[in-house]
């Protein structure tokens, strides 16, 4: 899920200018799990910018529970058939979502204003309703075979493949105190599963072209294909 | 002159420690920046010096300026290269740089965390870490680049790393140790160490590796030093014992007691080690005295070291 939080009304409304008139939109997935941009917090944006003397045409959260508002397709539905009349006079889209939904909106809207009413924090592991937690840092290469499955890239705060610096103490990170060191955690893991034999080899430079901005993939049921700055990389889907 | 060449005739090795100005070098020659002044004090007392690169992630000359102004006085320099602020193009050009400018000693490591210093909102970089980044250099060495290119006239200079025998799980630690000898470091400079005991448990484990390692020394100048590290420097536990010690003395008297103390320590460990880094903080003036104290004279090994 990609974790987003609010961002301040002021600073939403400081960028909407006079006269303009807004359609709000929201997601019914992560930014419904995390309180940004659920029915009850589109709802609420809608009547706070009311209050704030914005001309609010509409809002809509398009798709059930569960469903993002990065399904294309379904989107466009919602805004440019169910909520047709309002989304037409709208000037612009305030989005509680994430980026991909932002820009899930500019295409539902063939190309429309829109305003990011969240920042995109993270991609997260719903720990709980109250908890979301990063473990990947959507890097292209997979490096976790040797860490049982615990991510370098995410957990420790300079990334180093090949083990800790010396900054931990204490089992915590040099760069926060309470936080436990990324590589610590790798350790106590493997050792408890009796695998330390998977830190030993040195591990090789990270390919950072695959983390290369912004990447594709074409899928078919038969094959994908991701693109990256490292190239085209085909794989068969074995079905 | 290489360290490395020092290890190999079984010389104890005595290397120091100065920070690089935080702003310019003037362009009058006879004004000497304050590391300059300090390394001065260690001169004839250490065999070289090392020069922290943008240490704790604080913003400053380059190590490699400071480096180069040391070697013109005179005074051999180690240039440490942290993996913070440089991806792997600007590491290879700064090895490359450092070989042409004279540079003979390179410590190479990961880097305090840019969260630790001055400059917060900076991108941390972090492209290699510091195994793989022994592991480039020793590649330089050998006439190819991490791309595999070959490079004209490859720099041949000593390769050092560093290693904290504080941290726990030490296992973990010697691990990474372990692939940074395999990968080519050629000696270590160990994290500020405070307990014998504890430096002889980890010095069992790490002399099989086969690499010599000097013990990192930082003079203790006050308690609220000490419980400063312990807040705010990470890898380092000063005990409790040794704040105690030097409050026991009022202001005027602590460096006497700093010398006596370091010294002390550095007697106990000095069969431990192949060496020892002694980081002054500022107090450069008192190393000599340290030294003496700690039975160490470095000045025929160090005089036969320049000849050669």
């Amino acid at each position: 899920m990609h974790a987003t939080i609010q961002k301040p009304i002021e600073e939403i409304i400081r960028h909407i200018q006079p006269e303009e008139k807004v359609f709000v939109v929201g997601c019914n997935n992560c930014a419904w799990k995390c309180h940004s941009g659920g029915e009850e917090e589109t709802k609420a944006m809608a009547r706070r910018l009311i209050e704030r003397d914005i001309a609010v045409v509409g809002y809509t959260v398009p798709g059930p529970q569960g469903m993002s508002l990065c399904k294309l397709d379904h989107t466009r539905k919602v805004l440019q058939k169910d909520y047709a009349d309002q989304t037409a006079q709208a000037d612009s889209f305030l989005v509680l979502g994430c980026g991909q939904g932002v820009h899930t909106v500019i295409d539902a809207t063939d190309g429309g204003m829109v305003h990011p009413g969240c920042d995109t924090i993270f991609g997260g592991e719903t720990i709980s309703e109250s908890d979301i937690q990063e473990f990947c840092s959507l890097c292209g290469e997979c490096v976790i075979e040797y860490t049982g499955g615990l991510c370098p890239m995410t957990l420790c705060s300079k990334q180093l493949l090949n083990g800790p610096c010396g900054g931990a103490e204490n089992g915590y990170c040099e760069v926060d105190k309470e936080r436990p060191c990324g590589w610590v955690l790798i350790y106590e893991r493997l050792k408890k599963l009796g695998r330390l034999d998977l830190l030993e080899p040195y591990q090789k430079p990270k390919n950072h072209a695959r983390w290369s901005r912004p990447r594709t993939l074409k899928v078919s049921p038969h094959e994908a294909t991701f693109c990256s700055q490292a190239g085209k990389v085909t794989v068969n889907n074995q079905i | 002159m290489k360290v490395t060449s020092l290890y190999n005739k079984g010389v104890f090795v005595v290397t120091g420690e100065v920070g690089p100005v935080k702003g310019a070098v003037s362009r009058d020659k006879n004004i000497d920046p304050s590391c300059s002044k300090e390394a001065r004090f260690l001169q004839d007392y250490v065999h070289a010096v090392n020069v922290t690169d943008n240490q704790s992630a604080v913003m400053r000359l380059g190590s490699l300026a400071a480096s180069i102004g040391l070697k013109e006085r005179g005074i051999e320099p180690i240039y440490q290269l942290t993996c913070r602020d440089r991806n792997r193009i600007a590491l290879q050009s700064d090895i490359l740089t450092a070989y042409s400018l004279g540079i003979d000693n390179v410590l190479l490591l990961t880097g305090d965390h840019i969260q630790l210093g001055d400059h917060k909102e900076a991108k941390p970089v972090f492209d290699l870490d510091s195994v793989q980044l022994i592991h480039m250099a020793m590649g330089l060495r050998n006439g190819k680049d991490i791309a595999g290119n070959s490079i004209e006239n490859p720099p041949d200079m000593a390769y050092g790393a560093v290693v904290n025998p504080n941290f726990v799980p030490l296992e973990l630690q010697l691990m990474k140790m372990k692939k940074k000898v395999d990968a080519g470091a050629e000696f270590f400079q160990s994290q500020a160490v405070y307990d014998a005991d504890l430096l002889e448990r980890f010095m069992e484990k790490a002399a099989p590796f086969g690499a010599p390692v000097q013990a990192g020394v930082v003079v203790l100048k006050s308690p609220l030093m000490g419980k400063f590290m312990n807040e705010n420097v990470s890898g380092i536990q000063v005990p409790q014992s040794w704040i105690d010690e030097i409050a026991s003395v009022n202001k005027l008297d602590r460096r006497k007691k700093a010398v006596e103390m370091t010294a002390r320590f550095i007697r106990s460990i000095k069969h431990l080690v192949q060496g020892v880094h002694i980081m002054p903080l500022g107090w450069t003036d008192i190393v000599p005295e340290i030294l003496k104290q700690a039975e160490i004279d470095i000045r025929q090994s160090a005089f036969n070291w320049r000849l050669a």
